[in-house]
């Protein structure tokens, strides 16, 4: 249900409430996305005309699971604060006068609602981790890392009994690893949100014998690190500890980007050294991601075009050169072209060793080009 | 363990329902009534004596709150006087719980019924209540059928748990036992009705006149029946020794015929000569059938005995040969008794 549909359906005098959370509702580690509504419903008779509902479903991420709350509100008396219900967790009972926002609920206060289920997470995150003293071995992963400020601060338990049938307690643990932006560039046109990478470890038993981490990125950050292919995390060693394994995640991860940002950089070496080398020779450039670079040339008289395709692990990927005919036509009708990824290349060299080599390599390959699209294509 | 049980009349039920009905919002109040506990003893073959306790709850009457969140805040702190002001003149002890409609949700307690219930049981110093909900929602999407679910929780150890709720009807059908108590009732008039009438038939212990009388009776019966029984034994006792007396005076008798029969003593030889003596006396033609004259004397020559003719002698007249008297062939014949 998107928010607009919320908005409109829910009573007038709730929807403040509710708008700041469908559209800014970002709680716990999970913050890429809002909080979701649905199963919206309406405490009044069917007689009432609409709209009048006041009681729905929040759709709540955590530790790698979705919550689902009942809201419930009164369409009749709006200045009442809500009740809930937290779905299986039948038992969590927190304290009310540890929700100030509860206690000192302002219906005027569009922000309340929000600020409360946050409140009510934090209660629910401390009864979670409550529930891991049913087990000691997962209480010393949880007590290990809470020693650790980097980790513990970051951190989202969910103990629940996730095979219930065999009578054992998993738990999840979750961090948010990265936090903050600039790792790329992103398309302006779309918004991928705020940067983040968690890592979710699912304990499937008490002892620990069956354990699975999960490494969940966000859309930068994946298209930063070319796709969700691109980083494999260890699996988690046996008899091994978290205290151990997540740092070494986050080494990992850190690395990778770190390397990603190497390689930002680099390529923006070689757009400079191009575009100092060839001048006017450049048609355009990718000015933000520097991934493309596309020159106009011309030898004896004849014109071509010279696409630059730098991967994402450049140096280490070489560039792929595309030549490209401003006369001849393939019979698709396509511009005759030739791609060349061998050619005289050396990670090791700077952005301006790479422009005069290719300079040169230019220079070399151009006949046979030429000789290639008199012969193949057609004017 | 106590089974708990939460019944209600029909008339209550259809009322709470009603209210709803007629409300355009979620509804709340306070449940009046009576709770008892009950002993149960059954016997099976595998348990000689399971003794369980029933816990029930009998709602008598209810009373809303004109509106919400009128006996609480928002943190669930229950307010005395306001639940006082709500009773006006029920008593607070009458209270056994409270009850919300809500429309339209899940059928569970939520956060803050939760709270207000704990809370409620604190304030009114009763550990013993119940929680009734009721979730009215459509059933279909057009909205022709509703239906209403209703459940009862208590709590048990800051657990809540669901509690079954029976609607009485005018005859309660499930009813297959005797009835141990009266239907309760809250009215007034009839708290005087029976107040007035009941020594007529109750005694001041509680129960039935007529039932002190059959008890006694009862008893007068049990005396006589132990001493019946008393006796009974004494005789049977009795009996078992003579028969042990018998058995051993046969034991012995039969010892002593087989010894006898072995040796052939006095006893056997005496009835040997008393045999002989009688056969001898039997054999005496003096007692045989003889064939008489007409003078009364044996036709001599003739005996029945041995059929062969005897000489007539004076002391044995013999019999007429080949002439019979007239009548000779009648034989005396015992006169018989006429019946």
């Amino acid at each position: 249900m998107s928010p607009e549909v919320t908005l409109h359906r829910i009573s007038p005098e709730l929807r403040p409430l509710l708008s700041s959370v469908v559209r800014n509702g970002r709680v716990g580690l999970d913050s890429t996305n809002c909080l979701r509504v649905t199963d919206l419903k309406t405490g009044c008779t069917s007689l009432t005309p609409g709209p009048c509902c006041d009681r729905f479903k929040l759709h709540i991420p955590y530790a790698g699971e979705t919550l689902k709350w009942d809201i419930i509100f009164n369409a009749q008396y709006p200045e009442l604060p809500p009740d809930f219900i937290f779905g299986e967790d039948a038992e969590f009972l927190p304290e009310p006068s540890e929700l100030p926002h509860l206690v000192q609920w302002d219906s005027g206060d569009p922000e309340c609602l929000l600020q409360l289920v946050k409140e009510l997470l934090q209660q629910y995150h401390h009864y979670q981790c409550q529930r891991l003293r049913e087990s000691s071995r997962l209480l010393f992963e949880y007590d290990s890392l809470l020693e650790d400020p980097n980790y513990g601060r970051n951190m989202e338990i969910y103990a629940g009994r996730k095979n219930s049938w065999v009578g054992h307690c998993g738990a999840a643990f979750c961090w948010r690893l990265k936090r903050g932006s600039h790792v790329t560039p992103t398309d302006t046109a779309v918004d991928p949100g705020e940067d983040v990478a968690l890592l979710s470890v699912s304990f499937e038993d008490a002892e620990a014998t069956q354990v699975f981490p999960k490494l969940y990125l966000s859309p930068s950050i994946e298209h930063a690190l070319g796709g969700s292919s691109a980083l494999h995390i260890p699996a988690f060693p046996s008899g091994g500890c978290l205290i151990d394994y997540v740092p070494q995640v986050c080494q990992l991860l850190n690395n990778k980007v770190q390397y990603v940002i190497q390689g930002y950089h680099k390529r923006r070496e070689y757009i400079a050294a191009f575009l100092s080398h060839f001048g006017m020779g450049v048609v355009e450039y990718d000015a933000e991601g520097f991934t493309k670079l596309t020159l106009l040339l011309m030898w004896k008289d004849f014109c071509f075009l010279v696409h630059v395709d730098l991967p994402l692990y450049f140096p280490r990927d070489q560039p792929t050169l595309t030549f490209q005919s401003v006369y001849h036509f393939t019979s698709s009708g396509q511009l005759y072209s030739q791609v060349q990824k061998s050619y005289p290349y050396s990670p090791r060299w700077d952005g301006n060793e790479m422009a005069k080599r290719a300079k040169a390599y230019f220079k070399s390959f151009i006949p046979q080009f030429q000789e290639g699209a008199f012969a193949n294509g057609k004017l | 363990m106590a089974e708990p049980t939460v019944r209600l009349s029909g008339i209550v039920f259809s009322s709470l329902a009603f209210q709803h009905v007629n409300r355009d919002s979620d509804v709340e109040g306070l449940i009046l009534g009576e709770s008892k506990f009950e002993e149960q003893v059954t016997i099976s073959d595998s348990q000689a004596d399971h003794i369980h306790i029933e816990e029930i709850y009998n709602i008598q009457k209810h009373i809303s709150c004109l509106k919400l969140n009128d006996f609480y805040n928002s943190v669930g702190d229950v307010n005395v006087a306001a639940v006082n002001k709500i009773l006006a003149d029920n008593k607070q002890e009458n209270v056994i719980g409270w009850y919300k409609q809500r429309r339209n949700s899940d059928q569970q307690m939520t956060f803050r019924e939760k709270v207000v219930h704990e809370k409620l049981k604190a304030s009114l110093s009763n550990p013993h209540m119940i929680f009734v909900l009721l979730t009215p929602s459509r059933l279909t999407p057009t909205g022709s059928t509703h239906k209403m679910e209703y459940a009862a929780f208590i709590s048990r150890s800051r657990h809540f748990v669901n509690v079954p709720v029976l609607v009485n009807n005018l005859g309660v059908l499930e009813q297959l036992a005797y009835w141990k108590a009266s239907a309760p009732c809250s009215s007034a008039g009839y708290h005087r009705t029976m107040n007035t009438h009941s020594s007529k038939f109750f005694s001041s212990n509680g129960l039935l006149r007529e039932v002190n009388d059959v008890n006694s009776m009862n008893d007068s019966l049990q005396l006589e029946l132990q001493k019946a029984s008393r006796k009974l034994v004494e005789s049977e006792r009795l009996v078992e020794t003579l028969q042990t007396d018998i058995s051993v005076l046969r034991r012995k008798l039969s010892e002593k015929k087989k010894s006898e029969a072995g040796k052939g003593g006095p006893v056997d030889q005496r009835d040997q000569v008393l045999h002989e003596a009688f056969r001898s006396l039997l054999c005496c033609r003096l007692f045989h059938t003889h064939t008489l004259t007409l003078e009364a004397f044996p036709v001599p020559g003739f005996s029945e005995q041995d059929g062969a003719p005897e000489t007539a002698s004076p002391l044995r007249p013999g019999k007429r040969p080949k002439e019979t008297l007239v009548g000779t062939d009648r034989k005396r014949r015992r006169s018989q008794p006429s019946e």
